[in-house]
Parts: C-alpha cells; sequence; structure tokens
C-alpha cells in the first residue's frame, strides 16, 4: 500500500464496511446536531425567555437552506459516474455533468456555511448585541458547520470505502487522473 | 441466548424507562416530553423500511444501496432528535431542567430496549 507519498499509512478500520455504516449513522446524527442547533435557536426567539428585540426572521434561515440543498444535491450523485467517460458504453459527458452538479452542491455547501457568518457579522455583531441574543447568529454557524461536517464524515468514509476497495475501477482512474489537489489525494489513498 | 431471563430484564427496563418519560411530564402537568417516546419508537423504523425496499440483487452497486443509507441516516437523525428535543424545549423554557434528564434518561432506556429486543430476536430469525 505505498500508492500516497505519507509515511503514515491508512489505518485498516478505515476500510470495513462496519466503519461506513457507522459513518452513515454518524452522518445523520450530526445533521441532526446541527438542525437542532438552529430550531432551538428560532425557538429561543419565540420563547418567553427572549428578552430582546431581536428575532429570529428568514434571513437567518437562508443559509441553513443552502447547506441543506447543498447536501442533498451531493449525495444525489452517484460518485461512480465520476469516471463515467472511460467507460465506452456510457453516454456522453456524463462525468462532465457529474462534475458540473457535484460543485454546485459544493459551493452551495461552502456559501451556507459562509452566509451564516455573514448573518452572524451583519445581523448580530455589527449591531453589538449581548450574549443571550448573540446565541441566534453563534448558533447559525454552528448548524450549518456540523452539516459541513456532516458531509466530511458521512461521504467521505464512504468514499474511502469505495476507493479503498477497488470496487469500482473507472472511479479509481479518474482520481489517479486527476491526483493534483490534496483532496484527491485524500480520496487515492 | 434470548432466554426468559433476558426479556424479563429487557421488560424491566422498558417500564423504568416509560415510568421516568411519564413523571418527567406529569410531575410538572407538561406533556411535552412525551414526544421522546414518539422519536425513539420511530426511530428504528426507517432502517426496518429500507431494508426491505432496497434490491437485494443490485450485486453492481458497492457497498450497500442508497436506500438503505438513507435508512441509517434517518435513524441516527431521530435517535440525536431524541436527546436534543428535550435540551430545547428545557433551554426555552418549555420544560424545567430536571424533567429535560429524566426524559432523557428514560428515553434512552426505551430506545436501548427496543434495540436489543430486536437484536436477539434476528439473531434467532436468521439462523
Amino acid at each position: 500500500m505505498s500508492s500516497h507519498p505519507f509515511r503514515f499509512p491508512k489505518p485498516q478500520w478505515l476500510n470495513s464496511a462496519t466503519t461506513r455504516t457507522a459513518g452513515v449513522y454518524i452522518s445523520g446524527a450530526l445533521f441532526s446536531l446541527g438542525f437542532y442547533f438552529f430550531i432551538d435557536a428560532s425557538t429561543y426567539s419565540k420563547s418567553a425567555r427572549n428578552g430582546s428585540t431581536h428575532h429570529i426572521t428568514f434571513v437567518d434561515w437562508i443559509p441553513g437552506i443552502c447547506s441543506a440543498l447543498g447536501m442533498l444535491v451531493i449525495n444525489s450523485i452517484d460518485k461512480t459516474r465520476l469516471g463515467a467517460d472511460s467507460f465506452s458504453y456510457s453516454g456522453n459527458g456524463v462525468a462532465w455533468k457529474a462534475r458540473l452538479v457535484l460543485f454546485l452542491g459544493f459551493a452551495l455547501l461552502a456559501g451556507g456555511l459562509a452566509g451564516s457568518v455573514t448573518v452572524l457579522v451583519l445581523k448580530y455583531l455589527v449591531n453589538s448585541v449581548v450574549w443571550p441574543t448573540l446565541w441566534f447568529g453563534v448558533a447559525n454557524v454552528v448548524a450549518n458547520a456540523l452539516i459541513m461536517m456532516r458531509y466530511v464524515c458521512g461521504v467521505q468514509l464512504r468514499e474511502w470505502w469505495e476507493y479503498a476497495n477497488e470496487v469500482d475501477s473507472s472511479a479509481v482512474l479518474w482520481v489517479a487522473q486527476n491526483m493534483e489537489d490534496e483532496y484527491t489525494y485524500n480520496l487515492a489513498l | 441466548m434470548a432466554g426468559l431471563k433476558t426479556i424479563i430484564a429487557l421488560s424491566f427496563v422498558l417500564a423504568i424507562g416509560f415510568l421516568l418519560v411519564i413523571l418527567s411530564s406529569a410531575l410538572w402537568k407538561n406533556y411535552l416530553p412525551l414526544l421522546v417516546v414518539a422519536t425513539y419508537v420511530v426511530a428504528p423504523l426507517p432502517n426496518w423500511i429500507c431494508s426491505r425496499a432496497a434490491n437485494s440483487d443490485d450485486f453492481m452497486e458497492n457497498g450497500g444501496s442508497g436506500v438503505v443509507d438513507f435508512g441509517r441516516f434517518m435513524t441516527g437523525f431521530l435517535v440525536v432528535m431524541g436527546i436534543a428535543l428535550p435540551a430545547l424545549f428545557a433551554h426555552c423554557g418549555m420544560i424545567s431542567y430536571s424533567a429535560m434528564l429524566m426524559s432523557i434518561v428514560g428515553g434512552l432506556l426505551i430506545y436501548g430496549t427496543i434495540i436489543s429486543f430486536s437484536m436477539f430476536f434476528q439473531e434467532d430469525e436468521e439462523f
């Protein structure tokens, strides 16, 4: 297993199906945690404990919606299609389309996280809001970060597992062809 | 394996779990913590449904189909929801913090019972 330049070998347990299943469960748990952080902030905004005049409005919801949509888009792509151009029988440009849609998904995910920070700064920090109300903005950032973590834990583990077992040689081929950035280094073991 | 003692112990734990959840809602005359029971009863359902719905003959698919993964995702979501919901209620002043503690512990006991019960009896079915 010397197909990567690093001195530390990839731990064997990352390859097992059990790890992959655990990754899927953890990803659901992380998404739930992020979701309820934000729901908590919005409930707090409506509850009797909120003494301030600030409230969660639709603006606060937009980053979360972007993140959830991005997650949906990324997970609806069949990752093996990324190498589909090397199949002789697949239609033309399937891999190109898959990459485009995947890019859109990543952009939505990153946009959600960036948007939550934007809301935190522009709506709360600039108006010098103090702690109990500042929670609305902080919870938004935490929620979006957790949804992004969800992706890292769930899909990354699954991809590691798939590429590790080299079940789909064309996907490995795609990784081998595109070994440029650190991300694909991760995928290429 | 799954003898009479296991069943008695499991039902005992289930009863304690229900006792804690019902106490947490009845002591304060506020029945929101009962949602925890509903969450944990629903939690294993996506796994069961999606494992039935998945094609068993799609050998082309590597490492489990998307439907099964979706079921696991939903189960993970619901399990954390059972903990997050009382915490949310307590943080927003809808239930007290002691009610939160009791309903979380009770919910975990109920869910643990369901999981261990299905584990014990799935083994009997398969072999």
